[in-house]
């Protein structure tokens, strides 16, 4: 963080140097169609049909909806868990081989996460169908008689999404993990540490921080998700973000979409306010 | 011990295995799709029986892929010069400025990239209804710059943070005005970052879709929308064409950022 604005020794004004005035357009940019139409939603929620709560009354106090809550937190929790334990290794792998064999790694990584999101889903939903090669393989390989539905429920959202949020928990994980010192661990082994301790009370705690930034960054993201779902769930794992989506798209009823627009909302802003308290890598230095 | 890759020992094995599993399962898919839409299968036999085009020829020749390519890459195009400027202003105040409240403002600007997008979406559709504005290119422009902008600041401001201001200002002293000054050094000093911001703002235009799902029209649509209505109603291997088209786009992409990634280092 740069602390500027304190050498000088004067108070801080508005239009102090002119440039407030090159942030100007931007600002106008984001207040008009950011700040203005999101108030503008949450407004309409607590005005349609009628002024009052009775909008949130509904949301929260339907199973239907409560439901979806339940999926929505179910599925980012599952994504996240998986991912987590799938990239906590290959981060871990990546921090210390040699740079030749990493930078092959991290260059398929990022590949898969430039890919079009849509061109990904779709690998997927090609892949896990009923006739699909996965289905087909295993079948061949006769470990399973008839094909799993492995589409249009919780097993194609939890792969899919995985696959799109790996790369969030690998990439910040590989600076923490490279961070820390090893002769900590072998400070560790020399006292008498085997290598289950090594990890248990060495590693895993010194790149904790790391790792519960990342997976909390995996949680929100997956909480808000819309396309993915929506292509690879099924119609009993609908999720937060394609129940906003349906309200106002199929059902024109701007008063709910507005309400649970605004639940998502206050969750996400919740969690980041967490991650900032807790996870801020600026703030501890 | 465990931060040695030569001496892991049992675990390099473990390691190394996982990590060859999760690239698989990272590059697989994208392979397997390419493969596919040259494929003669109608419903995505693999491996296919035969090899063709055809899939190609139905994309190239419907005018409404192409009509949709075209708007994804006009808006883009837009987009990312907007973001550039509007960024590189925004970057250069947010950077030298000592108003009040710059740290509240900078975490506005990037906020619109933290929001479930869904709820941005909805709210600007709302908007856009009010103002007679849904389903234009207006729409979708200023829908795309709000999540684009964050990233030309963060990679202009970066880039900033690593310039001298004092080379702008020994350039004012040598008689250029201020303006002059900033286009002609400061400018080129940071066209790193803003190389970096053009890709990124043009990525996140090309590749959005939520935000462009409720901003189009039965007439006006981005491919990426053009893909989402054809998947919801089936998976013909058209669209593995076009993804195939998308994937090339982002690794010539990658390869151009890589090279001058390369280049500046020279």
């Amino acid at each position: 963080m740069v602390m500027s604005a304190t050498t000088d020794g004067g108070q801080r004004t508005l239009r102090r140097d002119g440039s407030f005035g090159y942030v100007a357009p931007g600002l106008l940019l984001i207040v008009f169609f950011f700040v203005v139409p999101v108030l503008m939603l949450l407004m309409r929620s607590v005005l349609e049909p009628a002024p009052g709560l009775q909008n949130y009354v509904e949301l929260l106090g339907s199973t239907t909806y409560l439901r979806v809550f339940m999926n929505t937190f179910i599925v980012a929790g599952l994504v996240t868990v998986v991912s987590v334990l799938i990239g906590y290794p290959v981060a871990w792998l990546l921090a210390i081989m040699p740079d030749r064999w990493s930078r092959l790694v991290l260059a398929i990584i990022i590949l898969s996460m430039w890919t079009n999101l849509l061109a990904r889903t779709y690998a997927w939903m090609v892949l896990l169908q009923r006739t699909g090669v996965i289905n087909k393989t295993l079948l061949s390989l006769g470990i399973i008689d008839k094909p799993l539905s492995l589409v249009n429920n919780l097993v194609g959202v939890t792969i899919g999404m995985t696959y799109i949020m790996l790369p969030f928990v690998i990439l910040p994980l590989i600076g923490v993990l490279k961070s820390i010192d090893p002769a900590i661990l072998r400070a560790a082994a020399l006292c008498g540490a085997n290598k289950r301790q090594c990890f248990a009370r060495v590693l895993l705690p010194l790149s904790l921080p790391g790792l519960a930034a990342g997976a909390l960054m995996v949680f929100v993201m997956s909480l808000g998700y819309y396309v993915t779902p929506a292509l690879l769930g099924g119609t009993s794992n609908m999720m937060l973000a394609e129940l906003v989506a349906q309200f106002v798209q199929s059902l024109v009823n701007w008063g709910m979409g507005g309400a649970a627009a605004l639940v998502l909302l206050i969750v996400t802003l919740v969690l980041y306010a967490i991650q900032l308290k807790f996870f801020n890598p600026n703030r501890a230095r | 011990m465990l931060l040695d890759f030569e001496r892991l020992a049992g675990l390099r094995p473990f390691l190394i295995g996982l990590t060859v599993v999760v690239c698989l399962f990272l590059i697989l898919p994208i392979v397997f799709i390419a493969a596919l839409s040259f494929g003669s299968s109608q419903w995505l036999i693999f491996p296919p029986p035969s090899w063709t085009f055809k899939w190609y020829q139905t994309l190239f020749s419907d005018s409404r892929w192409l009509y949709s390519a075209l708007t994804s890459l006009k808006i883009a195009a837009i987009v990312t010069v907007l973001s550039i400027v509007l960024g590189f202003l925004a970057a250069l105040g947010l950077n030298r400025g000592s108003f009040m409240g710059r740290e509240a403002l900078r975490a506005l600007f990037l906020t619109p990239m933290i929001l479930p997008v869904v709820v941005l979406a909805v709210a600007l559709y709302a908007l856009f209804l009010q103002l007679g504005l849904a389903g234009t290119t207006i729409a979708f422009i200023v829908a795309h710059l709000l999540i684009a902008l964050p990233f030309s600041i963060i990679s202009i401001g970066n880039a900033l943070e690593g310039f001298d201001k004092s080379i702008e200002d020994a350039a004012i002293l040598c008689g250029a005005s201020p303006w002059e000054a900033r286009l002609r050094v400061t400018v080129p000093a940071v066209s790193h970052g803003i190389f970096a911001a053009a890709i990124f703002s043009f990525l996140a235009s090309w590749d959005e879709v939520v935000l462009a799902i409720f901003m189009a029209s039965p007439t006006l649509q981005t491919l990426p929308v053009k893909i989402w209505a054809t998947l919801r109603q089936d998976l013909t291997p058209v669209i593995a064409a076009a993804s195939t088209i998308l994937i090339a786009f982002t690794i010539l992409l990658m390869v151009l950022a890589a090279l001058f990634r390369k280049g500046r280092k020279v």
